[in-house]
């Protein structure tokens, strides 16, 4: 039995998985609770898609990926900024042109090209390429991510629970929606190498929305969120190893089964009651 | 910190907490409230009054400083304090009443600090002068409307607000805590705070120190007895006055407003 | 220069997107007018694994992509369309994991790993007459409904509480609206795939609504203005060999950008001779 367990981790590659499953674990179950209370899933979303032209021409150039996912993400949040300033139209629909007309030029560079730059990998992620090098990067985008969630905690919790009184109390809601923006651009950053930027909303939305079910006050639906990342993340590598599927995908899908799950078990809870 | 906080002058005298002069404030450049002129001091009750879109809600984004003034003068001497209606917070946030009392500790520490035990202390006892340190785990949107404002105002008490804000705090309260409300508010101005409350009830207004009335301008400013003549309430608050009978004599009361916010 | 369309399967292409412009355009209004955006992303999206199971079971891909996506806009789209906060995360859950499960069953179950590219960015030049009668079929549904239905979706549109009390709002006039983007949304899969259904049905309608407010002038603008952005995206993918679908996502953006910028422009020379008016 303990063989089943610990066969797949014998190899170096799944070992780095899994260091990489704890580490975007980590940071989609901690901010996953802030863009879910903040109903910032749509706009992570955007993002993540917004970023695939940043990413491909990475990969054409031969550019670490995470530099190319900075410039992406960043090119994307300044075109949803300006085309949600554009009156006339709903902020929805402006962000889904910009998003639509960045994810198309991506494709554009990334099909064109006699020598594709394993779009699929972009798209879907590449947990079991994961070298140390992305490990390290992980490691330190994720620690502070953390630190600067644990210092802004009471900040985002005053402006998240009542925004207009939110400057009575000493907590800025333009600083905290800064802080909450560029920390979602951290953390699709960390887990989209392994997840591809196309999944990469699952760890940023599923184990939160699950944890959210579960737990009444924010510290234990963080920890919480942790735990179903990871566990699911570590389930979802299981899966890929003896069902011989996609890894990500298999992470991924796994994390919104665990949301799913704990919905079925709110509804059960409540009907019961 | 103990539970009642000594006062900081004697009630009326000193320095104005909160002066207005001839202050204009609007959304954009158009403003919405113009010609408010008044003072607030230590230890006083101010009531605002005034119909819904009058401009209460407007001046009191003024005074918390979300709102530039267009013209004329605002200025406070120290940072206000606000009890929002209950309303604006977000009841399936996850927070118990102890976490939101201990909002009130963020202003007070660098921002790199965690509420320590001093803070937790403190915020339990505010709990406590309110009465719902029992329930200081309890969520937050699990408790009725009227502790709900207790909260609040246990979060402006833990930020020993020397100006404190209260947003139409008696809708929808019953009897019972309505009157520790009010018991509660007597305390806050005992101990020198300057308390503005903005409410339809004239006849609750009439209690406190002062009354201030707007209806997109300002319409008067003074004592209750003075200044809540039929004509002020007239233009503050148009045809919804009536007058009922009491004791032999007549007196003027407000129709309620015609949304009904009861909570309990 | 025009050389491009002397080819059968050019042709084909551009009759597909000539006929998917009457429904996207007439759809598409529909769509920016009630924030659908996302939904129709996502149904589209959900349509992937559809195609999937359909092409490795072996039976008709346009039934695999509508079943399923009729299953999401029966789900999903019925939060989406209510037009309460919060249904966000779950339109992302639902599309993440319909991407997950078809990547999985195109590489893995029915290991068709190259079809993978081609569902999710489409497959222009491969158009054949069952795209185009379906693609006909929906276009020909889309004005029917509208002639029909038309006032009862604006209706809901434009004052929710109010048309429920009316008696207009009709949950099933809505239920319609859902299940027709979604058919809308296979019929393109073949052309843009599923990726970039919105460069079609989204980006045409948004940025025709930048010039008119009018909901029959904002219809036929954007029909005409999808079949031209269609038009010139596939003859200049065929000039410089690109993929067709990702070209008319970019042209599109690019119309859109145009437009958005000429009206600021506009609203600035307006502003500036004002001022001059006044300095004067």
């Amino acid at each position: 039995m303990l063989d089943v367990l610990t066969e797949p981790f014998s190899a170096g590659i799944m070992q780095r998985a899994l260091l990489e499953i704890l580490i975007l674990g980590a940071v989609g179950g901690a901010l996953g609770c802030w863009i879910v209370l903040s109903e910032l899933s749509y706009g992570a979303e955007s993002l993540a898609h917004g970023m695939f032209p940043g990413l491909v021409v990475a990969a054409l150039a031969g550019v670490p990926l995470l530099l190319g996912g900075a410039v992406g993400i960043l090119v994307a949040a300044l075109a949803v900024a300006l085309a949600g300033r554009i009156p006339g139209i709903g902020r929805d629909n402006s962000v889904a042109v910009v998003v639509t007309t960045l994810f198309g030029l991506g494709a554009l560079l990334a099909l064109s090209p006699d020598v594709p730059p394993g779009i699929q990998g972009l798209l879907f992620g590449d947990i079991l390429g994961t070298t140390e090098g992305d490990l390290i990067a992980g490691a330190a985008l994720a620690a502070g991510l953390l630190v600067a969630l644990r210092l802004m905690h009471w900040r985002l919790l005053a402006v998240g629970f009542d925004r207009s009184s939110a400057r009575a109390v000493g907590a800025s809601p333009l600083v905290a929606d800064a802080v909450l923006l560029t920390l979602l651009a951290v953390a699709v950053l960390v887990a989209v190498q392994g997840l591809g930027n196309l999944l990469v909303v699952a760890v940023l939305v599923a184990p939160a929305a699950a944890a959210r079910l579960l737990c009444r006050r924010l510290l234990p639906m963080m920890v919480a969120a942790v735990a179903i990342a990871v566990a699911a993340g570590i389930a979802g590598l299981y899966l890929s190893y003896y069902a011989k599927v996609a890894a990500g995908a298999s992470v991924a899908g796994l994390m919104v089964a665990a949301y799913l799950l704990a919905r079925l078990g709110a509804l059960v809870a409540s009907a019961r009651a | 910190m103990s539970d009642a906080s000594p006062p900081i002058a004697p009630p009326g005298a000193g320095a104005a907490l909160v002066t207005a002069a001839d202050l204009a404030v609007g959304y954009s450049a158009a403003p919405v409230l113009t010609g408010v002129s008044f003072a607030l001091h230590a230890g006083e009750r101010i009531g605002v009054l005034g119909p819904n879109g009058g401009g209460k809600t407007t001046l009191f984004r003024a005074l918390l400083d979300e709102l530039r003034p267009l013209a004329g003068e605002l200025r406070l001497a120290v940072r206000a304090g606000t009890v929002p209606q209950t309303e604006r917070s977000r009841l399936d946030f996850p927070v118990s009443a102890l976490d939101v009392a201990l909002m009130g500790t963020i202003a007070g520490r660098p921002w790199w600090r965690r509420p320590g035990r001093a803070e937790r202390a403190a915020a339990h006892a505010a709990l406590r002068r309110v009465g719902l340190d029992a329930l200081a785990e309890r969520s937050f949107g699990e408790l009725s409307g009227g502790q709900r404002q207790r909260v609040l105002v246990a979060r402006a008490l833990v930020q020993d607000a020397r100006i404190v804000l209260l947003d139409e705090p008696f809708t929808g309260l019953d009897n019972v805590s309505a009157q520790r409300l009010e018991q509660l508010l007597d305390e806050l101005a005992a101990e020198g705070r300057g308390v503005l409350i903005a409410t339809h009830d004239v006849d609750q207004a009439r209690a406190w120190d002062q009354v201030l009335c707007l209806n997109r301008r300002q319409v008067a400013f003074g004592p209750p007895a003075q200044t809540l003549t039929l004509d002020v309430l007239a233009a503050t608050y148009g045809r919804s006055i009536v007058t009922l009978p009491q004791d032999g004599g007549e007196r003027l009361a407000i129709l309620p407003p015609h949304h009904h916010d009861h909570d309990h | 220069m025009f050389e491009a369309f002397d080819y059968p399967f050019m042709q084909r292409a551009l009759v597909e997107l000539l006929v998917l412009s009457i429904a996207a355009g007439t759809l598409g209004t529909w769509i920016v007018l009630r924030g659908l955006a996302f939904y129709s992303h996502g149904v589209a999206a959900a349509a992937f694994p559809g195609l999937v199971l359909a092409d490795g079971l072996g039976f008709s891909a346009a039934l695999g992509a509508f079943g399923v996506a009729l299953l999401f806009a029966l789900t999903v789209g019925r939060l989406a369309a209510r037009e309460e906060g919060g249904h966000d995360a779950l339109t992302a859950l639902v599309l993440v994991a319909a991407l997950a499960i078809g990547v999985v069953l195109a590489s893995d179950v029915f290991e068709s790993g190259a079809n993978v590219e081609t569902l999710l960015f489409g497959s222009l030049l491969a158009i054949g007459a069952d795209d185009i009668r379906l693609a006909a079929l929906v276009s020909a549904l889309a004005l029917l409904a509208t002639f029909v239905l038309g006032q009862r979706w604006l209706a809901a549109g434009f004052d929710p509480g109010a048309a429920r009390s009316l008696g207009i709002r009709s949950p099933v006039a809505d239920l319609v609206l859902l299940a027709l983007i979604a058919l809308a949304a296979v019929a393109t899969l073949s052309a843009v795939g599923a990726l970039l259904a919105t460069a079609l049905l989204v980006v045409p309608a948004a940025t025709t609504r930048l010039l008119t407010r009018r909901l029959l002038p904002w219809h036929l603008a954007t029909v005409a203005l999808a079949a031209a952005e269609g038009t010139a995206g596939l003859w200049l993918s065929f000039e410089t060999n690109a993929p067709p679908g990702a070209t008319i996502a970019v042209i599109a953006g690019g119309g859109f950008a145009l437009v958005a910028l000429g009206r600021a422009a506009a609203a600035g020379l307006t502003h500036l001779r004002a001022r001059k008016v006044v300095a004067a």
